[in-house]
């Protein structure tokens, strides 16, 4: 039987990871995309939401990494 | 032709004009029972889901209420579910200091499960969690204590600064990041929890009445050969009923594993 608690987050390390992956894209697309629509709404452009779509992907992309690629 | 005939006639018409008409957004809005306009708020879900936390407090009241050493058959099924999420998800996932979250979570499981399994029980067949306003209700308690933990371990802007600004990365990537990572955390989450519950059970619940609906449909038609499929449709119907209620458990899983992660982030020193 086992007493002691296992050490923290390593159980579920796995689940934790797929539902953050998906957390951490979208909260990139949204935060930088919707800064390249505000942006193009505020200068009458129409280039800025697409860009911010990008970046934001790729942001989300990194974090992925950072936090559930290294170890 | 008589009037008679000519109304039958065009009845009939009329009925194979219309078809089937598939369950849609509809099933989902109910009307206040007294249609007086007193409690307009008193709908068949809000019944239902009070009803729900019935039976849960119930199920525990009843199943602690003897705490025998040699346990019986209804109070091994409460200790059952008490130990699988104590031990399966409190101790597992949040470690070292888990017993002070143990009874919001096996509240919020036995509850969700109960709230979902209301889909698939004859006589109430709704699963209540399917109207986002009480999985949103459900994720605001989880947002608000692990946003709680965090800040009462780090203080206020202690816990978003460790948030915000994950330590090892080159600092010009900060100001790109951390904005990602706030959202994540104060809305992301709470929405994604609230979201997959109640996508699931919608999806689930409209899945059900298709195949019900339709089978039916299928049953009564003229036509020879929908008449001969209709059993399959209908068996399909049983046989998805069982798999929905095995979703409405998972999900249930689901929700509180997801809740049980969020506070031993929160409550780790390293974010």
């Amino acid at each position: 039987m086992k007493i002691g608690a296992p050490p923290r987050g390593r159980a579920n390390a796995d689940s934790e990871a797929a539902w953050g992956v998906v957390g951490y894209l979208v909260s990139g697309l949204l935060f930088w995309g919707g800064v390249g629509a505000l942006s193009d709404r505020i200068f009458g452009t129409a280039l800025l939401f697409p860009v911010g779509l990008l970046i934001g992907a790729v942001l989300g992309l990194y974090l992925v990494w950072v936090r559930y690629g290294r170890t | 032709m008589s009037s008679a005939a000519f109304a039958l006639s065009h009845n009939f018409v009329a009925a194979a004009g219309e078809g089937f008409t598939p369950p849609g957004l509809g099933e989902f809005i109910f009307q206040p029972y007294f249609s007086d306009g007193t409690l307009p708020w008193l709908t068949k879900p809000l019944v239902a889901s009070v009803f729900a936390a019935v039976v849960v407090m119930v199920f525990f009241l009843v199943g602690s209420r003897q705490r025998a050493l040699v346990p019986g058959r209804f109070q091994f099924a409460v200790e059952s579910v008490y130990t699988f999420v104590r031990n399966g998800i409190a101790r597992d996932v949040i470690g070292h200091g888990f017993e002070k979250y143990v009874p919001y979570l096996v509240t919020a499981f036995a509850f969700i499960a109960v709230s979902n399994l209301f889909g698939v029980i004859p006589g109430i067949q709704f699963p209540t969690l399917a109207r986002l306003g009480f999985p949103l209700a459900l994720a605001l308690f989880s947002w608000a204590i692990y946003l709680g933990i965090g800040i009462k371990r780090a203080g206020f802007f202690g816990y978003f600064k460790s948030v915000m600004f994950p330590p090892g990365l080159p600092v010009f990537i900060y100001p790109l990041l951390a904005p990602i990572e706030l959202i994540q955390v104060l809305l992301i989450r709470p929405f994604s929890l609230a979201l997959r519950l109640t996508a699931n059970m919608f999806a689930g619940h409209i899945l059900l009445l298709l195949f019900t609906l339709g089978g039916t449909y299928m049953l009564f038609n003229e036509s020879v050969l929908l008449k001969v499929l209709a059993p399959f449709a209908l068996a399909s119907a049983v046989g998805l009923t069982s798999f929905e209620a095995f979703i409405q458990v998972l999900q249930a899983y689901i929700f509180t594993l997801l809740s049980a992660l969020y506070i031993a982030e929160a409550m780790s020193e390293e974010h």
